[in-house]
């Protein structure tokens, strides 16, 4: 048994009056993949930014409960967002690479941060991410290309090569794969597979073989409740609840 | 004339419309097809076909008819036996004559009868306009209406009638635009047919007086414009120096870091000062900002002259602020937001994502604005002829008077000399000169833009 990484009792979120979350509690295991499954609109976006409070950008949005990082809160005005968000790296959806050159894309975080001290450092840093990440062998002779001119699947890559550029614990991954093909997806999963050895992952999907193929365990979300969470083996093939039933057989979401 | 047309006009082409829709839904309804595109089509198509007829006549006939009626007046006036007879004051005395008898009196026969001749031209010239109008609407109606039959696709001709009118309405930029250019080169040459093309862009000194009688001395005219460019150049640099950097932190601060309710206060307020009229800047930068910088002047040293380039390009400056910081927010807030949540997830602060990412992507719209900046700070004239003074001096010190181009050539244009003098005639050359500046600005803010865009996008 792992230790627990990320722990979340009785989270609520409210966008304005409405409430998207309701008492959500639970524990993330260290160097372990959690997915997130649920039918569209369920919260399960609004839950992986509440852990690297990136909720915090949406005016409307107020988060109340408790989630511990490390054993330590974070929902607290005096959390330093900052360093909270440097040990928490986040793959979005949508590949969002930054218009600048693959390798500025990688160096980005590394620089901002001052892990590096030479310039030899920063490249042994983005070659060993973008290595990591199993792009590079795609890119190394292109690196001062903007990262806008790769395809889907390499930006996707390049933006987790960005995110582990800076050595987090966790990473967040909304729906990694929704704009890719199966075999780009399939170099992600590897990917998520190679990297839960060195960290922790949250992956929100909505594909059932996906959570079953890539994590440990699942949480499935209905209606802005976690309705059940365990072991992905148990849930996709003796799961307690029957929403959670219906949902992985296809009965409704 | 106006109104009458206009009551014809639109009665014709509602009857079109309705003649059109009524004829194919019975003729479908007769032959037992359905039409090829829905009623509303045909009814449009033959309402086009009224309308365009009955404008073109209309045009046709209000920039013809008084040139033709004056013909015929004039045609019982020699011109040839009585060589002081002035055509154009003619025909307004005839004019006049036939508008009111007060005229009248003590007019010639020769006048009075002309102005008889002229009066009843003029009613059957309108009648006859009504008439054909009319008459060119049912024209139209007819060779039109042989179209309606329900196998007539008559959405699609509707639909490329739409297209001509689009293109047409394109078209009036760019021929209005054609002929600018044309005017003004036209009479440029002229100017460069009287001072040298090499004296005008490299001369020094700019004397724009010519002697009025044969022989007067002390003043040769003389026209090197190097001292206009170069205080245009000098305003424009320190008005872009206050409006660049506060124009683009006012942006930044509204798009990124005020709140939503600061944010709906300071917005209108920055279109406000986009809206004064540059002459009231003009009288703040000539009360109040020009005393300041002579007084600042003085203070350090410096002789300033109670109006200077610094005044008015400090006053142009905070004129322009309004373009660059709304311009540049509007593309500050369209760079999307899930940059803003990349750089911010890596754990980048806020002004970290700001420098290193937003402002980037953002860039070819900045620079937009710039120039946009730019071209308003070298097309100004009011403040720079109030606060600037008009003494083309060439210098580079701010505190000293300048000129601008736009200046010079109000200058040029309100001064009581013939128009064909090259006083008067100079100013075409400036405005060309202005003209081919901004063209280049706007052609290197274009390539900036797309080179940008093939790299990032
Ligand atoms: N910025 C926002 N403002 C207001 N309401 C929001 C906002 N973002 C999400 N919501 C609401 O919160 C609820 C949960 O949204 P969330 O994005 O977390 O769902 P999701 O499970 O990620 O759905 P999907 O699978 O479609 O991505 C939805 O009902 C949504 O309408
Ligand atoms: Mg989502």
């Amino acid at each position: 048994m792992n230790n627990v990484k990320v722990s979340t009792k009785n989270v609520n979120v409210h966008y304005g009056t409405k409430q998207a979350l309701h008492r959500v509690t639970l524990d993330i295991n260290e160097k372990e993949v959690t997915a997130l499954i649920g039918p569209s609109g369920c919260g399960k976006s609004t839950f992986l930014r509440c852990i690297n409070r990136m909720n915090d950008l949406i005016d409307i949005c107020k988060v109340d409960g408790s989630i511990t990082v490390d054993n330590e809160e974070i929902i607290s005005d005096e959390v330093d967002v900052v360093s909270l968000r440097s040990k928490i790296g986040m793959v979005f959806q949508k590949p969002n690479p930054f218009p600048k050159s693959i390798f500025d894309n990688v160096a980005y975080g590394p620089t901002i941060h001052g892990i590096v001290e030479t310039k030899t450092d920063l490249e042994e840093i983005v070659h060993l991410s973008l290595k990591r990440s199993g792009l590079f062998k795609e890119v190394k002779d292109r690196l001062h290309e903007p990262g806008t001119s790769l395809s889907g699947g390499q930006q996707q890559r390049l933006c987790i090569a960005r995110a582990i550029a800076v050595n987090p614990d966790i990473i967040l991954m909304d729906e990694p794969c929704s704009a890719l093909d199966p075999i780009a997806t399939a170099t992600i999963e590897e990917l998520i597979d190679e990297l839960k050895n060195k960290y922790t992952i949250v992956i929100v999907t909505h594909s059932m073989q996906q959570a079953a193929r890539v994590s440990q365990r699942t949480g499935f979300f209905h209606l802005g409740e976690l309705v059940e969470t365990g072991e992905t083996q148990k849930i996709f093939t003796n799961p307690e609840n029957e929403k959670t039933q219906g949902y992985i057989t296809g009965r409704f979401g | 004339m106006f109104y009458w047309s206009l009551i014809i006009i639109s009665l014709g082409i509602y009857s079109a419309y309705i003649f059109g829709k009524s004829r194919i839904t019975s003729h479908s309804r007769q032959l037992e097809i359905k039409t090829a595109s829905l009623p509303t089509y045909y009814a449009q198509y033959i309402m086009v076909w009224c309308l365009l007829p009955a404008l073109i006549v209309y045009f046709g006939w209000i920039i013809f008819e008084d040139q033709i009626i004056q013909n015929l007046v004039l045609a019982n006036f020699d011109f040839d036996l009585n060589p002081a007879l002035n055509a154009s004051l003619l025909i307004a005395e005839i004019k006049n004559v036939a508008l009111s008898d007060s005229f009248a009196e003590g007019k010639a026969t020769e006048i009075l009868n002309a102005a008889e001749h002229y009066a009843s031209i003029k009613y059957v010239s309108s009648i006859s306009f009504y008439l054909s109008i009319l008459i060119v609407m049912i024209l139209g109606v007819m060779f039109a209406s042989r179209k309606l039959q329900p196998s007539f696709r008559a959405q699609q001709s509707i639909e490329n009638y739409v297209k001509y009118f689009l293109f047409f309405c394109s078209s009036v930029a760019v021929l209005t635009t054609v002929g600018i250019v044309f005017s003004l080169l036209f009479e440029s040459l002229r100017f460069f047919s009287d001072v040298s093309v090499f004296e005008f862009l490299f001369g020094t000194k700019w004397y724009p007086y010519i002697p009025i009688r044969e022989g007067q001395s002390g003043s040769q005219g003389s026209f090197g414009a190097v001292p206009i460019f170069a205080g245009t150049f000098l305003i424009m640099i320190v008005a872009m120096c206050v409006a660049t950097p506060i124009g683009l932190f006012t942006a930044i601060y509204l798009a990124e870091y005020a709140s939503p309710r600061v944010r709906r206060i300071i917005k209108p307020l920055l279109e406000i000062l986009a809206g004064v009229p540059t002459i009231v800047y003009g009288f703040f930068a000539f009360v109040t900002v020009a005393p300041f910088v002579k007084t600042f002047g003085q203070s350090i040293g410096i002789d300033a002259s109670p109006t200077s380039a610094l005044a008015a390009g400090l006053v142009m400056g905070i004129m322009i602020i309004p373009f660059i910081s709304s311009l540049s927010d509007d593309v500050i807030n369209s760079v999307p937001q899930s940059l803003r949540e990349g750089s911010l997830g890596i754990g980048a602060n806020k002004a970290e994502t700001i420098k290193r990412v937003i402002l980037p992507a953002a860039l070819p719209g900045i620079v937009g604005a710039f120039l946009l900046g730019v071209s308003r700070a070298i097309g100004e004239t009011m403040i720079v002829v109030v606060a600037a003074g008009t003494a083309p001096n060439l210098t580079a010190n701010p505190f000293e008077n300048v000129t601008t181009v736009t200046v010079q050539i109000v200058i040029a244009l309100i001064g009581d000399q013939e128009f064909d003098d090259p006083r008067t005639l100079s100013a075409f050359a400036l405005g060309l000169v202005l003209f081919v500046i901004t063209l280049i600005l706007n052609i290197f803010a274009l390539r900036i833009v797309k080179k940008y865009r093939e790299r990032y996008e």
